[in-house]
């Protein structure tokens, strides 16, 4: 589904992403687990078109992203809770969601997405009309996810959903990522936490200083003894 | 932490306001208190505890006006070079009247703003405000306080701060040359109605040409310079700020010649080849120099004239312009692109993911910024009558910024009160204020002066009109540095959409 191929991607002349090739199917949990500075922001960010790659090809259903102007990424099926969350802390909670479907014009799909957002979220429902920037740490992860799905996206970016969270919550929200999955949503997951990543994913991929190291089966990347070593920390 | 009696804010309504009942006197009394009246209600918290506070910190401040307001009437009218105001008018009723409008307006401000419905609470404030603000020019007039024209000044000032609002405040955009659509409009609606060219426009159109000139011009300048990054524009605004007056000063002698002879003619030295395009047999005075333009047509509306110094018919056309202006802006806001503006200021990046078209969505602020200026421009032609490329100077910009951050960037209330703030301080009380030291200093230091050389070197040495932009830049620094957010944040009004 989304296919990302051979990607090269600089800030200036520093050299962040040496060559990605991914690849996330229908229905699938991908993550993308690595060290601090290892790229995966920056992945994210060039899939979503906030950077330019200056080599390789980025696909979703076979239509090349890499050329399509950053504001028109998310009409094509991609939307992302960006790492730090940088929800608009002056708008309400429902000023926020909106903004999510910005790109859209189907009034009854908005409809249908919000009352999705607010099964999903009940703690958001109940805060309708409070100030976003007034949310609490894990409210306000819980608002940077539902407003990525705003947009009804088919592939849904994830960057360190469960950052500076509370262990209770953290586990809270990668109940919600497995029960967005089991929902139909294609996720493609970024974290440092990797031992709570590598279980909820399907399939995973280890990314070192802009390259990708290890790839395979979540479970089997579990037991793999440079992963333990290396992000597991056992 | 100790409770303060008085917040920051109401000590500095009390200090300032006390200090215009100071130099101003006479019957601006009645003005003065129900101005900090508001003011007090404006700034308690919207509950019943609030209305208890306006109460009490209303009556004190009225309190303080009156007798400041008695202090000038008694001594310093008594001082050398004062204006003469019909004090004796002034009977101990006025006094007491002022100090029951001003604790009425504080309280009902309070309250209003407390009122479990706040739909009707703000329903009720309009009111109130448009009250005042029909009774005002009738007032002025017949206690002659002389008001009149540095009120509607500043007014068309304010218009052209709510624009820029859009451009600095919404758009975060900085643009340190948005006098040049103020004279864009000026000068579009002297070619279009004035001797100058013999034409007759109906003023109604023209204001709407003058408004689209301003945005063409907005557009072409901001096209190329918006989608690049950092202080390109206000580089940019700034020199066009300054090119525009010039180019109206220098288009009174226009002769062109057609270029292609005239490189032929240069080549072969014979200057009978030059074959001339425009201004021929004379050169073709377009602007008039220096000499500026006059007389500019007026508007005409079910039969009134509006005329110079006949203010009532110019302070409710202005006032309604506003109003109307006002309520545009506030749909404007909570509309898709008022969204993109709130969006793109707090993050860019999220913006775009969303789907805002950065680059867009600030062109879009930019021109209708440049639009409102354009707009104001005309009106202050038309009122003025007089349009000449000294009005249009750098400090216009300056004047406009100022009155946009003190007043609270980004925050419709706050910017047209600091609009009005900054526009009759300098149209108004800085004079006053000058008219008062003067006396003060006649009646003590220079009498003792001798010299006569000395004297003119004392007055003008403490000429306060001459400080003007001094003044206004150290307001710029200080709000900078004490309250960035301005006079009234406009988070305060993020929540109402
Ligand atoms: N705006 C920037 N300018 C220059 N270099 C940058 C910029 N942003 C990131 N980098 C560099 O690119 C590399 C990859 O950064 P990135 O943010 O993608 O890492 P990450 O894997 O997301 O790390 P973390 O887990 O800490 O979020 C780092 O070396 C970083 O210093
Ligand atoms: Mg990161």
């Amino acid at each position: 589904m989304l296919q990302v191929k051979d990607v090269h991607t600089y800030y200036g002349n520093i050299h962040a992403l040496k060559g990605i090739s991914l690849n996330v199917n229908q229905g699938e949990v991908v993550t993308l687990i690595g060290s601090n500075g290892a790229g995966k922001t920056t992945t994210l960010r060039t899939i979503q078109g906030l950077l330019r790659p200056r080599t390789g090809s980025i696909t979703l259903n076979g239509e090349e992203l890499t050329q399509v102007p950053a504001h028109l990424i998310t009409t094509k099926g991609l939307s992302q809770s960006p790492e730090g969350r940088l929800i608009f802390t002056r708008m309400t909670v429902l000023e926020n969601l909106e903004m999510g479907a910005f790109a859209r014009s189907d009034k009854d799909g908005i409809q249908r997405d919000l009352e999705r957002v607010f099964t999903t979220f009940p703690r958001l429902k109940e805060r309708v009309k409070q100030r976003a920037g007034t949310l609490s740490g894990g409210e306000q992860q819980m608002l940077a996810m539902g407003r990525a799905l705003m947009s009804n996206p088919k592939v849904l970016l994830l960057d360190e959903p469960s950052m500076g969270l509370a262990p209770i919550l953290v586990e809270q929200i990668f109940d919600i990522i497995r029960e967005l999955n089991q929902q139909g949503t294609t996720i493609l997951l970024v974290e440092q936490n990797a031992q709570a990543a590598l279980q909820v994913a399907h399939r995973a991929y280890v990314l070192e200083t802009g390259k990708i190291t290890i790839s395979g089966d979540a479970k089997e990347l579990l037991e793999d003894p440079r992963v333990i070593e290396a992000y597991l920390g056992l | 932490m100790k409770q303060k009696i008085l917040a920051n804010a109401e000590i500095a309504a009390i200090v300032l306001i006390g200090f215009i009942a100071l130099i101003t006197g006479g019957w601006s009394v009645l003005i003065l208190t129900v101005v900090a009246g508001a003011l007090v209600g404006a700034a308690a918290p919207p509950n019943r505890a609030g209305v208890l506070r306006a109460l009490i910190v209303g009556a004190l401040t009225a309190l303080i006006i009156v007798a400041v307001t008695f202090l000038h009437n008694a001594y310093i009218t008594q001082l050398p070079k004062q204006d003469a105001i019909p004090v004796g008018a002034l009977q101990p009723t006025t006094y007491g009247l002022a100090l029951l409008l001003g604790i009425v307006v504080a309280v009902l401000v309070a309250a209003l703003r407390a009122h479990p419905n706040k739909q009707r609470g703000r329903t009720g404030l309009l009111i109130l405000v448009l009250f005042f603000a029909v009774i005002f020019p009738f007032f002025e007039q017949s206690v002659q306080l002389f008001w009149a024209n540095a009120v509607i000044v500043s007014m068309i000032f304010t218009l052209q701060a709510l624009g820029l609002n859009i451009v600095a405040g919404y758009a975060g955009l900085l643009d340190l040359g948005y006098v040049a659509f103020f004279a864009i409009g000026g000068y579009t609606i002297a070619f279009l109605n004035s001797p100058q060219f013999n034409l007759n426009v109906s003023f109604w159109l023209i204001i709407w040409i003058a408004a689209a000139a301003a945005a063409l011009f907005g557009f072409i300048l901001g096209a190329p310079v918006i989608p690049l990054r950092g202080d390109y524009l206000a580089i940019v605004t700034l020199g066009f700020g300054e090119i525009v007056p010039i180019v109206f000063k220098n288009l009174e002698a226009v002769k062109i010649h057609e270029p292609v002879t005239a490189i032929f003619a240069a080549l072969f030295n014979k200057p009978e080849w030059v074959r001339c395009l425009v201004g021929c047999t004379e050169p073709v005075n377009i602007t008039n120099g220096t000499q500026g333009i006059t007389p500019i047509g007026r508007p005409e509306l079910f039969g009134v004239k509006f005329m110079t110094g006949q203010y009532i018919p110019w302070y409710f056309l202005i006032l309604a312009m506003l109003l109307l202006s006002v309520f545009f802006i506030s749909r404007l806001r909570s509309s898709r692109i008022g969204r993109a503006w709130v969006a793109m200021r707090e993050d860019e990046l999220a913006a775009t993911s969303m789907g805002v078209n950065i680059v867009r969505t600030k062109l879009t602020a930019f021109i209708l910024g440049a639009m409102f200026s354009g707009f104001a421009g005309a009106f202050y032609g038309s009122y003025v009558s007089f349009i000449s490329p000294d009005a249009f100077d750098f400090s216009i910009s300056v004047i406009v910024l100022c009155m946009v951050i003190l007043g609270g960037t980004g925050s419709i209330t706050g910017v047209i009160l600091g609009g009005l703030i900054i526009k009759m301080s300098d149209l108004l009380f800085l004079d006053k204020f000058q008219t008062v030291l003067g006396g003060v200093l006649q009646a003590t230091i220079f009498q003792s002066v001798k010299s006569q050389a000395m004297t003119n070197f004392l007055e003008s040495l403490f000429n306060a009109s001459q400080y003007k932009l001094l003044l206004f830049g150290l307001i710029l620094v200080l709000m900078m540095r004490f309250r960035p957010q301005g006079l009234v944040p406009s988070a305060s009004e993020d929540a109402i959409t």
